[in-house]
């Protein structure tokens, strides 16, 4: 019944170079070492911030802001950790300011109300055309906005977590890590966070 | 183990972030204890549900995400100004493109405010009375373009009900001369940095391209292939600079282009102009493009055509 999500956030390094290598040839200024790092990582942060931050414009910012910094900062890695605990730092840090000002701004909805009836902005993101069966869309909408309604209940740092456990399948001691926090505050979020879906979500099946 | 100590484990339990003795306990519990599985299949349809809202972004975001980054990081690299310490990072990653290019003039420099102020000067000096100089200047119908800045009611002393409409106009005018004539020239140049209208840089480029024997005309074709966000433009520019290709300074941005732009079709025209030019040097930089070019089979093949017409093997041993 454990769920992980093998590979989930994961270099997809070429075997041409392991990774402390290529960022050696990165801090000695070798464009192509950085552009293979970047794309070693990059499916994987924009799919972080797709889902935390549920706005194509925003996580196209998020992505090029992260890789900036990292491009910016390499110098500054200094092997003490890995680098994908660095590069999430900087990527988490920078999703949770957004959705901090989102909180104090209020949340865009995903499902907003349009003259043709409610419209799922998350399908912006789906490679296919929105389902053709109308019922099948209207109940994937209420459902929709519930989760939505259930994630934007959450704080951005319980949010944070449940988004790296259960999306990015993160281990917990790894997201403290990231978070700059301890394994058991990071379960602690998990729970709350788990708790109060449920509370929103719990009879849908 | 407890039904509420339960509670609290079962999210813990189905991400796996039990250690395996208390995951044992656990699970022995939920056999026995009807409430605590129900709690359990709660988080798995929770789960289930969840899932079915992850989104993965398309291919197309990632690509354009892709693109605009090294556009971004590309931009920066090559408006470093000559000796200029660009970064805290000192002589590394942005300092790669300008060793890469020691010998390159002042087309790297950031042009966009100088242009501006080439603009603003050459247009002050063409519409002054008795500055036209040797070119015709000629005013058609005054062609103005309004944009309101503000509405305040009037200021004191005036009737009631009385307003202030402050209006910004643009004045159209028209004005025609020779290229080979420096101050055209230099409103040429001007326009083709214009950033928000590509049609007036590809119209500027195209028209320049034929005086390439100027040296300012030649370093704004070496910007705008390098610079300009058009392919149009690049091709343009690119075009302009075919009868150059001996040059080792132009052959320097050509190569650059081959290996950066992410434009197909000008990266193939990069090739033919470096190509038309007989240079052993090419070589090992056309093997090394084979190598890397893996997103346009065209422009490999067009590599490897090339090094075969050279007698060079394709492979680097």
């Amino acid at each position: 019944m454990a769920q992980d999500a093998p590979g989930a956030v994961g270099a997809r390094l070429s075997p041409k170079l392991d990774e402390a290598s290529l960022i050696r040839a990165v801090q000695r200024g070798d464009q192509d070492a950085f552009e293979q790092l970047v794309r070693a990582y990059d499916q994987s942060v924009l799919r972080l911030a797709v889902n935390l931050l549920r706005s194509q414009e925003d996580a196209r910012d998020v992505f090029q802001e992260a890789f900036l910094r990292v491009f910016r900062s390499i110098d500054s890695f200094r092997f003490d950790c890995s680098f994908h605990t660095w590069l999430y730092r900087i990527v988490t840090n920078i999703c949770l300011d957004y959705l901090r000002k989102r909180k104090v701004r209020k949340e865009e909805p995903a499902v907003v109300e349009t003259p043709e009836g409610p419209l799922d902005r998350m399908n912006d993101f789906e490679e296919d055309a929105p389902h053709a069966d109308p019922e099948r869309n209207m109940r994937n909408v209420q459902l929709g906005q519930r989760i939505d309604g259930a994630l934007g209940g959450l704080t951005p740092r319980e949010r944070m977590v449940f988004e790296l456990r259960h999306y990015q399948g993160l281990r917990l001691r790894n997201i403290g890590e990231i978070l700059g926090t301890s394994e058991e505050a990071a379960k602690n979020c998990l729970f709350r966070a788990t708790q109060k879906m449920r509370a929103v979500l719990g009879d849908f099946q | 183990m407890n039904c509420e100590s339960v509670s609290k484990l079962v999210p813990l339990y189905f991400y796996g972030e039990l250690p395996p003795e208390e995951e044992d306990r656990l699970e022995q519990h939920l056999d026995t204890c009807a409430s605590c599985a129900r709690q359990a299949e709660s988080q798995r349809a929770l789960s289930v549900a969840l899932d079915r809202r992850a989104k993965q972004p398309t291919a197309a975001l990632l690509a354009e995400c892709r693109h605009d980054l090294m556009r971004t990081i590309y931009r920066q690299e090559a408006s470093i100004p000559r000796g200029a310490d660009f970064s805290p990072r000192g002589t590394s990653f942005p300092h790669r493109f300008a060793a890469w290019l020691p010998s390159l003039g002042t087309w790297r420099m950031p042009l966009g405010a100088s242009a501006l102020l080439a603009l603003g000067f050459v247009a002050a000096r063409l519409t002054t009375p008795g500055g036209a100089g040797s070119f015709n200047l000629a005013t058609l119908t005054p062609d103005v373009i309004s944009s309101i800045r503000s509405v305040q009611p009037a200021h004191d002393g005036s009737q009631p009900g009385e307003v202030q409409i402050v209006l910004d106009e643009t004045r159209r005018r028209v004005v025609s001369g020779q290229l080979n004539d420096s101050n055209i020239q230099r409103l040429m140049l001007a326009a083709a940095h214009d950033e928000n209208n590509p049609g007036v840089r590809w119209a500027s480029v195209d028209l320049l391209k034929s005086h390439s024997d100027s040296s300012p005309v030649r370093e704004l074709l070496l910007n705008r292939v390098v610079e300009d966000p058009n392919t149009g433009v690049r091709l343009k520019a690119l075009d302009g600079l075919k009868a150059y290709t001996a040059d080792p300074e132009v052959r320097k941005v050509l190569a650059l282009v081959l290996m950066r732009d992410e434009s197909p079709g000008v990266r193939i025209a990069a090739v033919d102009a470096l190509t038309a030019h007989a240079d052993d040097d090419m070589v090992g930089f056309l093997q090394s493009v084979v190598q890397k070019e893996d997103n346009n089979t065209y422009v490999r093949r067009r590599c490897v055509k090339a090094l075969q017409d050279m007698n060079a093997s394709v492979g680097t041993f």
